[in-house]
């Protein structure tokens, strides 16, 4: 289909503006101008000799990436000019403008040949990776040896990085963030990367070094569980700081109306009982370093009823107030760490108080190392029971080794022993992508390791806490930098028995804020169904949820009321009092006001009595 | 079957046997992919496979997307290769444009000139004359038999566009076979007798062809066997039909649950579909229509007649909070009045 010497469209921006005789041509010499700065650095030049079309691109939102230029098989980025970045006489943006570096679009990629290293450029090389570790995104840097690991782990362990605990910022003192999370002894890791250290977050930790050893405990590290050490977690392991903000603002009304910070009157609509307000002081407001605990009132607040009131007949009346005060969420407690009071750009009062708790790790809180091993704490063990080696090093962790096989995270293990080699030999080591090869780097580990008396392979002799027996196999330890992520039991532990009905239904709440039930659906009562369980089903779908006590009129089927003033039963439709009462969801009762909502009268025969 | 077997097997009164089969094939189905592969370069008839074919046979469609059939022969005919080709040709509907050469239109005097392939008319047995004479029983139009073509004339003309049906429609004739059978092919058992399997199906006319043997036609369509045999086949067809969907998707569920769900959709007389339409449309209770689909249509004409809701199904009683029929709940402790005289004498 392609004929020969075909003239070549141009498209700008996906649209056509015009041929000329040779694209490829005309390709190279618009990047030769963009180099040469007589064209934007943004624009993007690809040729397809399959199509014989030229696209230039200069819309916004392009992917980019920069890759240092080839000439001639030579790289542009000399000796001479790597010398000047490093006295810093130059900087990158220097490179750019100089077209040392360029910016290259995913369409002018499929055009270049690009070399991962110096030493794999040939005469076909246009262009030259600046370092293979920007492959990876940011996050991914931040791990340590990831092209050992599958490139499935990848994705998953960026998440649990940007999900891990640590000091997400030095000013978190004066900061009101809604939820916050601070680890009380943060460290560097063993062994970090080349990013790691340049981005300068060896000052924002996000996690600590802890002791691994690769064994079972009884079956209480089954299915990604892990074991803790419990001297190890009351000196500090993992021990973090959980800040919960709370807002509110005296909001203004039409009519004159506003909010009210106060200690609400006892006669306030939707009053919470006096204990609720006792930590209140005068202005409404809670003091400093004050023990909360769930339903404390943290900022009161009276509000204006929500509708007009009628006119009594003893004229206006007292004006009628609601509560709308703030109260510590179900099923949490902390100290208030600080409050700060202000005025909105709608010179309304505002508060916001920060409430401070101390987690400590418990079974069921997550943690997780860099390369997407996420465990939850199955059990921490009193350091007298956990396993110790021949020196009397006993591990933070026991990590299970069935995890490791099928995720194949060999960066795992590597940053095990590098960790180790690290610790024993008294520095950080490095793990950047791509920068070293995997055999050396195990042998260069192996000889620290053995240079400190330690098996070259990271194994240890174990002997059992409990027991005092020795372990028959040798059991791999070394040291991994472990993140505490913020998914925490205390924040989700949710129980019910009794508690809030939905007004409209009367069945019970749903969801933990409300002190909700789970779920009984549709699929679950099937399945008491096909067990033939009628009197659970019943206590299930009615005892347990929205019974109702109702007066059906034996005369003409309508629902009726019971006139607690007069002692009997009425039936407003006929207005008899012979009525029963049944017992009944009350969603079937709803379903029959809905109906009558329709001009559909439903009505109810009763059968004998 | 022995005794503990039996009662092992024997299904408990009050058992809830509906919800059991329905989450038996429901949980099963699960597996099945909505996707079919199909194997490229076998000789074979193409069906419906997996949940789609389920899909199909518990909405009851009117027509399956690929019907067929399977035709076994009569004693005599079946190790017969000869005997069985014959048959096979009365069998596939060819059709005019399956013969032709070359076909020459003229619009302006409304004629065409269809040459035939000599090739295929002596494959299929048939002769130019055969073809003539199916094409001169078409109304408003005269074929003649010109050398070896066959020139073609529409008595009136008409213009350019009812010109066009025509020639259509006199390309779509058939000239031999039975109409509905777009394809058939001969195939070979373990034993080495000779069956024939077709894509498209038309028992009626298959069932009318010598040598056919007429308790061996296997049609997938359960309307029209439940046409020709009665309900009864149809309920087994059905059955079977779902059994072997099941089967060949390496999943299995007990025939019990199957034969079930195949007996609920035919036991009115005619196939009704499990959906809105059928089984769960036709329930006697308003408020167990209402709680399946379309709420507020069952409402409506449940109060312009005047219906009334006896609260006996499984779907009413939760609803209104009132211990199921089922299981435990279909049992009632029953005294009779003398004998609670008699306690009360003690």
């Amino acid at each position: 289909m392609a004929e020969k010497n075909r003239r070549s469209s141009i498209y700008l921006d996906g649209r056509y503006i015009g041929s000329v005789a040779s694209g490829e041509q005309f390709a190279s010499e618009a990047r030769k101008n963009r180099r040469a700065g007589i064209l934007s650095g943004e624009i993007n030049v690809s040729y397809s000799k399959k199509l014989s079309e030229v696209y230039i691109n200069t819309d916004r939102g392009r992917a980019r990436k920069p890759y240092i230029i080839v000439e001639n098989g030579a790289s542009r980025l000399t000796a001479e000019i790597e010398e000047k970045l490093k006295s810093g006489e130059i900087d990158f943006s220097y490179l750019v403008r100089k077209g040392v570096i360029e910016y290259l679009d995913a369409e002018e990629e499929e055009n270049a040949n690009v070399a991962l290293r110096p030493e794999n450029i040939d005469s076909r090389s246009t262009h030259l990776e600046i370092d293979p570790a920007t492959m990876f995104g940011l996050t991914m840097n931040l791990s340590v040896f990831p092209e050992y690991n599958s490139v499935g782990r990848h994705p998953i362990s960026s998440n649990f990085i940007k999900q891990s605990q640590g000091l997400y910022l030095t000013n978190f003192s004066r900061r009101y963030d809604p939820r916050a999370f601070l680890l009380y002894y943060p460290q560097r890791p063993m062994v970090n990367s080349q990013v790691y250290r340049t981005l300068g977050i060896e000052k924002h930790p996000t996690g600590q070094n802890f002791v691994v050893a690769m064994s079972t405990y009884y079956g209480y590290n089954m299915k990604d569980a892990i074991i803790l050490n419990r001297s190890a977690v009351e000196r500090g392991l993992g021990r973090s700081v959980f800040y919960r903000s709370y807002t509110d603002e005296e909001r203004r009304y039409p009519g004159s109306q506003q909010d009210h910070f106060k200690v609400p009157a006892p006669t306030t609509d939707g009053y919470l009982g006096e204990h609720a307000y006792a930590k209140l002081s005068e202005d409404g407001l809670i003091e400093g370093e004050m023990e909360v605990k769930e339903g404390d009132v943290l900022v009161g607040k009276v509000s204006p009823p929500r509708f007009l009131e009628e006119q009594t007949s003893f004229g206006v009346g007292e004006e009628k107030s609601r509560d709308n005060s703030v109260t510590v969420r179900s099923g949490e407690d902390g100290t208030v760490d600080n409050i700060m009071l202000s005025e909105t750009t709608g010179a309304t009062k505002i508060v916001k108080v920060r409430v401070r708790s101390a987690k400590t790790p418990e079974v069921g809180d997550k943690f997780a190392s860099r390369h997407g091993q996420k465990g939850v704490v199955g059990l921490i063990v009193d350091q007298n029971d956990m396993p110790r080696t021949k020196d009397g090093i006993v591990p933070d962790l026991l990590l299970n080794p069935h995890g490791i096989p099928s995720r194949m995270t060999f960066g795992h293990m590597l940053e095990m022993l590098g960790g180790k080699a690290g610790s024993l030999k008294g520095e950080t080591m490095d793990g950047t992508p791509f920068a070293g090869n995997g055999k050396e780097i195990v042998d260069e580990y192996g000889k620290m390791l053995e240079d400190h008396g330690f098996d070259k392979f990271g194994d240890e002799t174990l002997y059992d806490g409990r027991t005092g027996k020795k372990f028959d196999a040798q059991v791999f330890t070394g040291v991994v930098y472990y993140n505490r992520l913020w998914h925490m039991v205390s924040l989700k532990l949710q129980v019910r028995s009794r508690g809030p009905v939905q007004i409209l239904t009367h069945q019970p709440t749903e969801g933990k804020p409300r002190k909700g039930g789970l779920k009984f659906g549709e699929m679950e009562r099937d399945a008491l169904v096909g067990h033939g369980a009628s009197l659970l089903l019943k206590e299930r779908m009615l005892d347990q949820s929205d019974k109702a006590e109702i007066w059906i009129c034996n005369n003409c089927g309508d629902v009726g009321y019971y006139d607690y003033i007069k002692n009997t039963p009425v039936c407003q439709a006929c207005e008899g009092h012979d009525l029963s009462m049944i017992e009944i969801s009350y969603a079937f009762k709803l379903l029959l006001d809905e109906i009558k909502s329709m001009h559909i009268l439903p009505k109810v025969k009763m059968k004998g009595e | 079957m022995s005794e503990t077997e039996k009662t092992q097997f024997t299904v408990v009164p009050g058992e809830a046997v509906g919800t059991v089969a329905a989450q038996s094939i429901g949980e099963q189905s699960t597996q099945m992919i909505l996707r079919t592969f199909h194997a490229a370069g076998i000789a074979s008839v193409v069906t419906t496979k997996g949940l789609p074919r389920l899909i199909e046979l518990i909405d009851a469609r009117k027509k399956p997307k690929f019907p067929t059939m399977q035709i076994s022969m009569e004693k005599g005919v079946e190790s017969k290769y000869e005997k069985v080709r014959d048959i096979w040709r009365k069998l596939e509907d060819v059709k005019v444009k399956s013969l032709k050469l070359n076909v020459d239109e003229d619009f302006r005097t409304s004629s065409m000139v269809i040459t035939l392939d000599p090739e295929k008319l002596s494959f299929f047995e048939l002769t130019a004359r055969q073809v003539v004479s199916k094409l001169s029983k078409l109304e408003g139009v005269e074929a003649e038999l010109d050398g070896g073509a066959i020139k073609v004339k529409a008595k009136k003309k008409e213009g350019i566009k009812a010109t066009r049906t025509t020639f259509v429609n006199i390309l779509d004739t058939s000239v031999s076979g039975v109409p509905g059978i777009n394809k058939a092919l001969i195939q070979q058992n373990d034993d080495g007798t000779y069956y024939i399997t077709t894509s498209g199906s038309n028992m009626e006319e298959v069932l009318k062809i010598d040598g056919v043997d007429k308790k061996g036609v296997y049609s997938n369509n359960p309307f029209e066997v439940a046409r020709i045999y009665g309900v009864e086949a149809a309920r087994n067809l059905i059955a079977n039909e779902l059994l072997t969907t099941i089967k060949e998707e390496g999943l299995t569920v007990s025939f019990r649950h199957i034969g079930l769900l195949a007996d609920a959709m035919t036991y009115t007389g005619t196939i009704r579909s499990a959906g809105r339409h059928g089984i769960a449309g036709d329930k006697d209770s308003v408020l167990a229509r209402a709680a399946y689909e379309e709420t507020v249509k069952h409402f409506i004409n449940a109060s312009v007649f005047g219906e009334k809701d006896q609260l006996k199904g499984v779907a009413e009683n939760i609803l209104i909070g009132k211990q199921i029929g089922l299981g435990t709940g279909r049992i009632k402790l029953a005294v009779k009045k003398e004998d609670i005289k008699k306690l009360s004498e003690k």
